[in-house]
Protein backbone atom coordinates (compact mmCIF):
# COMPACT_ATOMS: atom_id res chain seq x y z
CA UNK A 1 0.00 0.00 0.00
CA UNK A 2 1.18 3.50 -0.89
CA UNK A 3 2.25 5.67 2.03
CA UNK A 4 -0.12 8.41 0.82
CA UNK A 5 -3.01 6.01 1.30
CA UNK A 6 -1.78 5.08 4.78
CA UNK A 7 -1.79 8.78 5.69
CA UNK A 8 -5.24 9.29 4.16
CA UNK A 9 -6.68 6.38 6.14
CA UNK A 10 -4.93 7.46 9.36
CA UNK A 11 -6.55 10.90 9.13
CA UNK A 12 -9.96 9.47 8.38
CA UNK A 13 -9.78 6.89 11.15
CA UNK A 14 -8.62 9.55 13.63
CA UNK A 15 -11.61 11.74 12.82
CA UNK A 16 -14.06 8.82 12.96
CA UNK A 17 -12.79 7.65 16.37
CA UNK A 18 -12.90 11.18 17.71
CA UNK A 19 -16.43 11.92 16.46
CA UNK A 20 -17.68 8.58 17.83
CA UNK A 21 -16.19 9.32 21.26
CA UNK A 22 -17.76 12.79 21.25
CA UNK A 23 -21.20 11.42 20.33
CA UNK A 24 -20.99 8.66 22.97
CA UNK A 25 -19.96 11.37 25.43
CA UNK A 26 -23.02 13.47 24.68
CA UNK A 27 -25.33 10.48 25.05
CA UNK A 28 -23.84 9.60 28.44
CA UNK A 29 -23.82 13.25 29.50
CA UNK A 30 -27.45 13.92 28.60
CA UNK A 31 -28.75 11.90 31.55
CA UNK A 32 -26.63 13.68 34.17
CA UNK A 33 -27.11 16.99 36.02
CA UNK A 34 -23.79 18.15 34.55
CA UNK A 35 -25.48 18.40 31.15
CA UNK A 36 -27.19 21.76 31.67
CA UNK A 37 -24.09 23.15 33.33
CA UNK A 38 -21.89 22.40 30.32
CA UNK A 39 -24.33 23.16 27.55
CA UNK A 40 -24.95 26.82 28.26
CA UNK A 41 -23.17 30.00 27.19
CA UNK A 42 -22.24 30.52 30.84
CA UNK A 43 -20.31 27.27 31.22
CA UNK A 44 -17.21 27.71 33.34
CA UNK A 45 -15.48 24.50 32.36
CA UNK A 46 -11.72 24.92 32.39
CA UNK A 47 -9.52 22.54 30.43
CA UNK A 48 -6.37 23.94 32.04
CA UNK A 49 -6.97 21.76 35.11
CA UNK A 50 -7.82 18.58 33.19
CA UNK A 51 -5.20 15.87 33.54
CA UNK A 52 -5.01 13.01 31.00
CA UNK A 53 -4.98 10.33 33.72
CA UNK A 54 -8.24 11.71 35.15
CA UNK A 55 -9.81 11.51 31.71
CA UNK A 56 -8.89 7.84 31.41
CA UNK A 57 -10.22 7.16 34.90
CA UNK A 58 -13.46 8.94 33.94
CA UNK A 59 -13.78 6.81 30.81
CA UNK A 60 -13.79 3.63 32.89
CA UNK A 61 -16.55 5.11 35.06
CA UNK A 62 -18.59 5.96 31.95
CA UNK A 63 -18.28 9.68 32.56
CA UNK A 64 -19.69 11.59 29.55
CA UNK A 65 -17.46 14.66 29.76
CA UNK A 66 -14.36 12.49 29.74
CA UNK A 67 -15.52 10.73 26.58
CA UNK A 68 -15.90 14.13 24.91
CA UNK A 69 -12.50 15.25 26.21
CA UNK A 70 -10.84 12.07 24.94
CA UNK A 71 -12.53 12.63 21.57
CA UNK A 72 -11.06 16.14 21.44
CA UNK A 73 -7.62 14.80 22.42
CA UNK A 74 -7.77 12.22 19.62
CA UNK A 75 -8.70 15.02 17.22
CA UNK A 76 -5.70 17.13 18.29
CA UNK A 77 -3.44 14.07 18.08
CA UNK A 78 -4.50 13.22 14.51
CA UNK A 79 -2.32 15.89 12.81
CA UNK A 80 0.59 14.86 15.07
CA UNK A 81 0.29 11.28 13.82
CA UNK A 82 0.09 12.66 10.32
CA UNK A 83 3.39 14.52 10.75
CA UNK A 84 5.09 11.43 12.20
CA UNK A 85 3.89 9.39 9.19
CA UNK A 86 5.27 12.18 7.00
CA UNK A 87 8.73 11.69 8.52
CA UNK A 88 8.54 7.95 7.76
CA UNK A 89 7.40 8.68 4.22
CA UNK A 90 10.29 11.06 3.51
CA UNK A 91 12.77 8.69 5.16
CA UNK A 92 11.58 5.91 2.83
CA UNK A 93 12.20 8.23 -0.12
CA UNK A 94 15.66 9.08 1.32
CA UNK A 95 14.72 12.74 1.07
CA UNK A 96 17.08 14.07 3.76
CA UNK A 97 16.12 17.72 3.62
CA UNK A 98 12.42 16.88 4.01
CA UNK A 99 13.07 14.52 6.90
CA UNK A 100 14.75 17.46 8.64
CA UNK A 101 11.94 19.88 7.71
CA UNK A 102 9.26 17.50 8.98
CA UNK A 103 11.21 16.92 12.18
CA UNK A 104 11.19 20.69 12.77
CA UNK A 105 7.40 20.75 12.30
CA UNK A 106 7.06 17.85 14.74
CA UNK A 107 9.28 19.71 17.19
CA UNK A 108 7.01 22.79 16.98
CA UNK A 109 3.96 20.62 17.63
CA UNK A 110 5.55 18.85 20.60
CA UNK A 111 6.77 22.20 21.90
CA UNK A 112 3.17 23.41 22.01
CA UNK A 113 1.80 20.16 23.47
CA UNK A 114 4.41 19.10 26.01
CA UNK A 115 7.15 21.68 26.56
CA UNK A 116 5.32 25.03 26.77
CA UNK A 117 2.86 23.68 29.40
CA UNK A 118 5.83 23.05 31.67
CA UNK A 119 7.07 26.62 31.28
CA UNK A 120 3.81 28.57 31.43
CA UNK B 1 -35.27 22.26 28.33
CA UNK B 2 -33.14 25.31 27.61
CA UNK B 3 -29.97 23.32 27.16
CA UNK B 4 -31.38 21.11 24.40
CA UNK B 5 -32.52 24.19 22.47
CA UNK B 6 -29.10 25.74 22.90
CA UNK B 7 -27.41 22.55 21.68
CA UNK B 8 -29.61 22.40 18.61
CA UNK B 9 -28.86 26.06 17.91
CA UNK B 10 -25.13 25.31 18.15
CA UNK B 11 -25.45 22.29 15.91
CA UNK B 12 -27.40 24.19 13.24
CA UNK B 13 -24.96 27.14 13.33
CA UNK B 14 -21.97 24.86 12.97
CA UNK B 15 -23.57 22.86 10.14
CA UNK B 16 -24.22 26.12 8.25
CA UNK B 17 -20.69 27.32 8.97
CA UNK B 18 -19.18 24.05 7.77
CA UNK B 19 -21.36 24.09 4.67
CA UNK B 20 -20.41 27.64 3.67
CA UNK B 21 -16.80 27.05 4.63
CA UNK B 22 -16.37 24.04 2.42
CA UNK B 23 -18.14 25.67 -0.52
CA UNK B 24 -15.76 28.60 -0.46
CA UNK B 25 -12.61 27.01 0.87
CA UNK B 26 -12.42 29.46 3.75
CA UNK B 27 -13.18 26.91 6.44
CA UNK B 28 -16.08 27.02 8.86
CA UNK B 29 -14.44 29.16 11.52
CA UNK B 30 -14.66 32.39 9.57
CA UNK B 31 -18.42 32.53 10.02
CA UNK B 32 -18.59 30.38 13.13
CA UNK B 33 -16.81 32.70 15.56
CA UNK B 34 -18.91 35.78 14.64
CA UNK B 35 -22.16 33.80 14.94
CA UNK B 36 -21.13 32.39 18.33
CA UNK B 37 -19.90 35.64 19.81
CA UNK B 38 -22.38 38.10 18.29
CA UNK B 39 -25.60 36.09 18.37
CA UNK B 40 -25.24 33.22 20.84
CA UNK B 41 -23.46 35.10 23.63
CA UNK B 42 -20.54 32.70 23.84
CA UNK B 43 -17.32 34.23 25.21
CA UNK B 44 -14.67 34.89 22.55
CA UNK B 45 -12.14 32.50 24.13
CA UNK B 46 -14.56 29.53 24.06
CA UNK B 47 -15.81 30.41 20.56
CA UNK B 48 -12.28 30.49 19.16
CA UNK B 49 -11.31 27.32 21.06
CA UNK B 50 -14.29 25.43 19.61
CA UNK B 51 -13.61 26.73 16.12
CA UNK B 52 -9.96 25.61 16.27
CA UNK B 53 -11.11 22.11 17.18
CA UNK B 54 -13.62 22.07 14.33
CA UNK B 55 -10.90 23.28 11.97
CA UNK B 56 -8.79 20.22 12.74
CA UNK B 57 -11.79 17.99 12.15
CA UNK B 58 -12.59 19.39 8.71
CA UNK B 59 -8.98 19.59 7.62
CA UNK B 60 -8.26 15.98 8.57
CA UNK B 61 -11.59 14.81 7.18
CA UNK B 62 -11.13 16.37 3.76
CA UNK B 63 -7.32 16.12 3.53
CA UNK B 64 -7.56 12.36 3.18
CA UNK B 65 -9.72 12.78 0.08
CA UNK B 66 -7.46 15.44 -1.41
CA UNK B 67 -4.29 13.40 -0.81
CA UNK B 68 -5.92 10.62 -2.79
CA UNK B 69 -6.50 13.02 -5.68
CA UNK B 70 -2.75 13.76 -5.67
CA UNK B 71 -3.36 17.50 -6.15
CA UNK B 72 -2.10 18.42 -2.68
CA UNK B 73 1.65 19.00 -2.68
CA UNK B 74 2.69 17.37 0.57
CA UNK B 75 6.30 18.58 0.30
CA UNK B 76 5.39 22.23 -0.19
CA UNK B 77 2.77 21.99 2.55
CA UNK B 78 5.16 20.43 5.03
CA UNK B 79 7.94 22.93 4.31
CA UNK B 80 5.56 25.83 4.94
CA UNK B 81 4.30 24.30 8.15
CA UNK B 82 7.55 25.26 9.83
CA UNK B 83 6.34 28.84 9.60
CA UNK B 84 2.63 28.27 10.28
CA UNK B 85 3.22 26.19 13.43
CA UNK B 86 5.76 28.73 14.68
CA UNK B 87 3.29 31.54 13.98
CA UNK B 88 0.50 29.57 15.65
CA UNK B 89 2.51 29.29 18.87
CA UNK B 90 3.23 33.03 18.95
CA UNK B 91 -0.39 33.83 18.01
CA UNK B 92 -1.84 31.63 20.77
CA UNK B 93 0.47 33.13 23.38
CA UNK B 94 -0.53 36.59 22.15
CA UNK B 95 -4.23 35.67 22.40
CA UNK B 96 -3.68 34.49 25.98
CA UNK B 97 -1.95 37.76 26.85
CA UNK B 98 -4.86 39.71 25.33
CA UNK B 99 -7.45 37.75 27.36
CA UNK B 100 -5.42 38.12 30.56
CA UNK B 101 -5.35 41.87 30.09
CA UNK B 102 -9.07 42.10 29.20
CA UNK B 103 -8.33 43.54 25.77
CA UNK B 104 -10.72 41.26 23.90
CA UNK B 105 -12.01 44.21 21.84
CA UNK B 106 -8.74 43.98 19.88
CA UNK B 107 -9.65 40.46 18.77
CA UNK B 108 -13.11 41.56 17.61
CA UNK B 109 -11.63 44.34 15.50
CA UNK B 110 -8.82 42.20 14.06
CA UNK B 111 -11.34 39.47 13.30
CA UNK B 112 -13.58 41.94 11.48
CA UNK B 113 -10.68 43.24 9.43
CA UNK B 114 -9.53 39.71 8.54
CA UNK B 115 -13.06 38.75 7.41
CA UNK B 116 -13.44 41.86 5.29
CA UNK B 117 -10.03 41.39 3.70
CA UNK B 118 -10.90 37.82 2.76
CA UNK B 119 -13.77 39.18 0.66
CA UNK B 120 -11.43 40.41 -2.05
CA UNK B 121 -9.95 37.03 -3.01
CA UNK B 122 -13.50 35.66 -2.99
CA UNK B 123 -14.47 38.11 -5.72
CA UNK B 124 -11.21 37.62 -7.58
CA UNK B 125 -11.22 33.83 -7.46
CA UNK B 126 -13.51 33.15 -10.39
CA UNK B 127 -11.21 34.87 -12.90
CA UNK B 128 -8.03 33.00 -12.00
CA UNK B 129 -6.41 30.58 -14.44
CA UNK B 130 -3.06 28.87 -14.17
CA UNK B 131 -0.27 31.23 -13.05
CA UNK B 132 2.15 32.75 -15.55
CA UNK B 133 5.38 30.79 -15.24
CA UNK B 134 8.21 32.56 -13.45
CA UNK B 135 11.90 31.68 -13.62
CA UNK B 136 12.76 29.02 -11.04
CA UNK B 137 15.02 30.36 -8.31
CA UNK B 138 17.43 28.71 -5.90
CA UNK B 139 14.64 27.74 -3.52
CA UNK B 140 12.78 25.86 -6.25
CA UNK B 141 15.60 23.32 -6.41
CA UNK B 142 16.63 23.11 -2.74
CA UNK B 143 13.10 22.73 -1.41
CA UNK B 144 11.87 20.68 -4.39
CA UNK B 145 8.94 22.98 -5.05
CA UNK B 146 7.51 21.18 -8.02
CA UNK B 147 4.87 18.67 -8.93
CA UNK B 148 2.17 17.75 -11.37
CA UNK B 149 -1.49 16.89 -11.23
CA UNK B 150 -4.32 16.07 -13.57
CA UNK B 151 -6.71 18.99 -13.96
CA UNK B 152 -10.16 17.57 -14.64
CA UNK B 153 -11.56 20.94 -15.75
CA UNK B 154 -8.73 21.69 -18.20
CA UNK B 155 -8.46 17.99 -19.11
CA UNK B 156 -4.70 18.02 -19.05
CA UNK B 157 -1.73 17.09 -16.91
CA UNK B 158 -0.46 20.28 -15.29
CA UNK B 159 3.23 20.54 -14.42
CA UNK B 160 4.14 23.37 -12.09
CA UNK B 161 6.86 24.68 -9.85
CA UNK B 162 7.00 27.21 -7.05
CA UNK B 163 9.40 30.09 -6.46
CA UNK B 164 10.33 32.46 -3.57
CA UNK B 165 10.04 29.90 -0.79
CA UNK B 166 11.23 32.49 1.72
CA UNK B 167 8.39 34.88 0.81
CA UNK B 168 5.92 32.02 1.22
CA UNK B 169 7.37 31.33 4.67
CA UNK B 170 6.92 34.96 5.72
CA UNK B 171 3.26 35.02 4.63
CA UNK B 172 2.72 31.64 6.32
CA UNK B 173 4.15 32.87 9.59
CA UNK B 174 1.45 35.56 9.65
CA UNK B 175 -1.18 33.05 8.59
CA UNK B 176 -0.18 30.91 11.58
CA UNK B 177 -0.14 33.94 13.86
CA UNK B 178 -3.67 34.98 12.82
CA UNK B 179 -4.80 31.38 13.18
CA UNK B 180 -3.52 31.18 16.75
CA UNK B 181 -4.84 34.63 17.59
CA UNK B 182 -8.37 34.24 16.22
CA UNK B 183 -8.92 30.49 16.27
CA UNK B 184 -9.44 30.23 12.53
CA UNK B 185 -7.62 28.20 9.90
CA UNK B 186 -6.71 31.38 7.98
CA UNK B 187 -7.00 29.48 4.74
CA UNK B 188 -7.33 32.72 2.75
CA UNK B 189 -3.90 33.93 3.88
CA UNK B 190 -2.38 30.52 3.25
CA UNK B 191 -3.73 30.53 -0.27
CA UNK B 192 -2.26 34.01 -0.82
CA UNK B 193 1.09 32.69 0.43
CA UNK B 194 1.17 29.95 -2.18
CA UNK B 195 -0.76 31.57 -4.99
CA UNK B 196 0.73 35.07 -4.89
CA UNK B 197 4.11 34.60 -3.21
CA UNK B 198 5.11 31.23 -4.63
CA UNK B 199 3.24 31.35 -7.96
CA UNK B 200 1.55 27.96 -7.56
CA UNK B 201 -1.68 26.97 -9.38
CA UNK B 202 -4.80 27.78 -7.40
CA UNK B 203 -5.93 24.16 -7.14
CA UNK B 204 -2.60 23.19 -5.59
CA UNK B 205 -2.74 26.21 -3.25
CA UNK B 206 -6.23 25.55 -1.95
CA UNK B 207 -5.82 21.81 -1.39
CA UNK B 208 -2.37 22.21 0.14
CA UNK B 209 -3.69 25.01 2.36
CA UNK B 210 -6.44 22.70 3.56
CA UNK B 211 -3.86 20.02 4.31
CA UNK B 212 -1.78 22.47 6.37
CA UNK B 213 -4.64 23.92 8.39
CA UNK B 214 -5.01 20.81 10.56
CA UNK B 215 -1.41 20.85 11.75
CA UNK B 216 -1.53 24.61 12.40
CA UNK B 217 -4.78 24.33 14.35
CA UNK B 218 -3.49 21.36 16.37
CA UNK B 219 -0.59 23.50 17.54
CA UNK B 220 -2.87 26.31 18.72
CA UNK B 221 -5.52 23.97 20.15
CA UNK B 222 -3.12 22.30 22.51
CA UNK B 223 -2.14 25.74 23.86
CA UNK B 224 -5.79 26.81 24.03
CA UNK B 225 -6.43 23.62 26.00
CA UNK B 226 -3.65 24.57 28.38
CA UNK B 227 -5.10 28.07 28.85
CA UNK B 228 -8.56 26.61 29.53
CA UNK B 229 -10.28 28.01 26.44
CA UNK B 230 -11.81 24.75 25.26
CA UNK B 231 -15.29 24.04 26.52
CA UNK B 232 -15.89 20.33 25.84
CA UNK B 233 -19.62 20.40 25.07
CA UNK B 234 -19.29 23.45 22.83
CA UNK B 235 -16.17 22.19 21.05
CA UNK B 236 -17.62 18.69 20.69
CA UNK B 237 -20.92 19.75 19.15
CA UNK B 238 -19.14 22.24 16.90
CA UNK B 239 -16.75 19.61 15.57
CA UNK B 240 -19.63 17.26 14.77
CA UNK B 241 -21.71 20.04 13.19
CA UNK B 242 -18.93 21.43 11.03
CA UNK B 243 -18.05 17.96 9.76
CA UNK B 244 -21.67 17.33 8.75
CA UNK B 245 -21.85 20.77 7.13
CA UNK B 246 -18.65 20.44 5.17
CA UNK B 247 -19.66 16.98 4.00
CA UNK B 248 -22.92 18.42 2.66
CA UNK B 249 -20.92 21.27 1.14
CA UNK B 250 -18.68 18.96 -0.86
CA UNK B 251 -21.76 17.09 -2.15
CA UNK B 252 -23.35 20.32 -3.34
CA UNK B 253 -20.09 21.70 -4.69
CA UNK B 254 -19.76 19.11 -7.42
CA UNK B 255 -23.34 19.65 -8.59
CA UNK B 256 -23.70 23.42 -8.70
CA UNK B 257 -22.10 26.31 -10.49
CA UNK B 258 -21.72 28.29 -7.34
CA UNK B 259 -21.55 31.90 -8.50
CA UNK B 260 -24.80 32.82 -6.77
CA UNK B 261 -23.78 31.01 -3.60
CA UNK B 262 -20.51 32.87 -3.67
CA UNK B 263 -22.33 36.19 -3.88
CA UNK B 264 -24.49 35.28 -0.89
CA UNK B 265 -21.39 34.26 1.01
CA UNK B 266 -19.64 37.53 0.20
CA UNK B 267 -22.63 39.47 1.55
CA UNK B 268 -22.61 37.37 4.73
CA UNK B 269 -18.89 37.98 5.15
CA UNK B 270 -19.23 41.75 4.74
CA UNK B 271 -22.11 41.83 7.23
CA UNK B 272 -20.28 39.74 9.84
CA UNK B 273 -17.02 41.64 9.36
CA UNK B 274 -18.69 44.98 9.97
CA UNK B 275 -20.63 43.59 12.96
CA UNK B 276 -17.41 42.29 14.53
CA UNK B 277 -15.72 45.67 14.15
CA UNK B 278 -18.74 47.47 15.61
CA UNK B 279 -18.77 45.08 18.58
CA UNK B 280 -15.05 45.59 19.07
CA UNK B 281 -15.31 49.35 18.99
CA UNK B 282 -18.28 49.35 21.39
CA UNK B 283 -16.37 47.12 23.84
CA UNK B 284 -13.44 49.48 23.62
CA UNK B 285 -15.23 52.74 24.34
Amino acid sequence: MDMNDVIGYALRIGVLISISLIIIGFILLSTTPQFSELTSPNSRFNTSVVKPEEVFRGIRKGNGVDFILLGLMVLIATPVVRVVLGIIQFAMQRNVIYVIITLIVLFNLLLAIFILPLII
Amino acid sequence: MMEVEFLILLLISSIIAGFLGSLTGLGGATVLVPIYTLFLGIPMAYATGASLISTIATSSGTASAYIKDRITNVRIGMSLEIATTGGAIIGSLLAHWIYEHHLVFILFIVFGVVILSSVYPQIEKSSLELPKPMKPDWTTKIFQLYGEYYDAALRQEVKYYGVRWWLGEIVMFFAGLISGLLGIGSGALKVIGMDWAMNLPLKVSTTTSNFMIGVTAATSSSLYWLFGYIEPALAGITAVGVIIGSYLGTKVLVKTRNTRLRLIFIIILIFLGIEMIIRGVSLWT
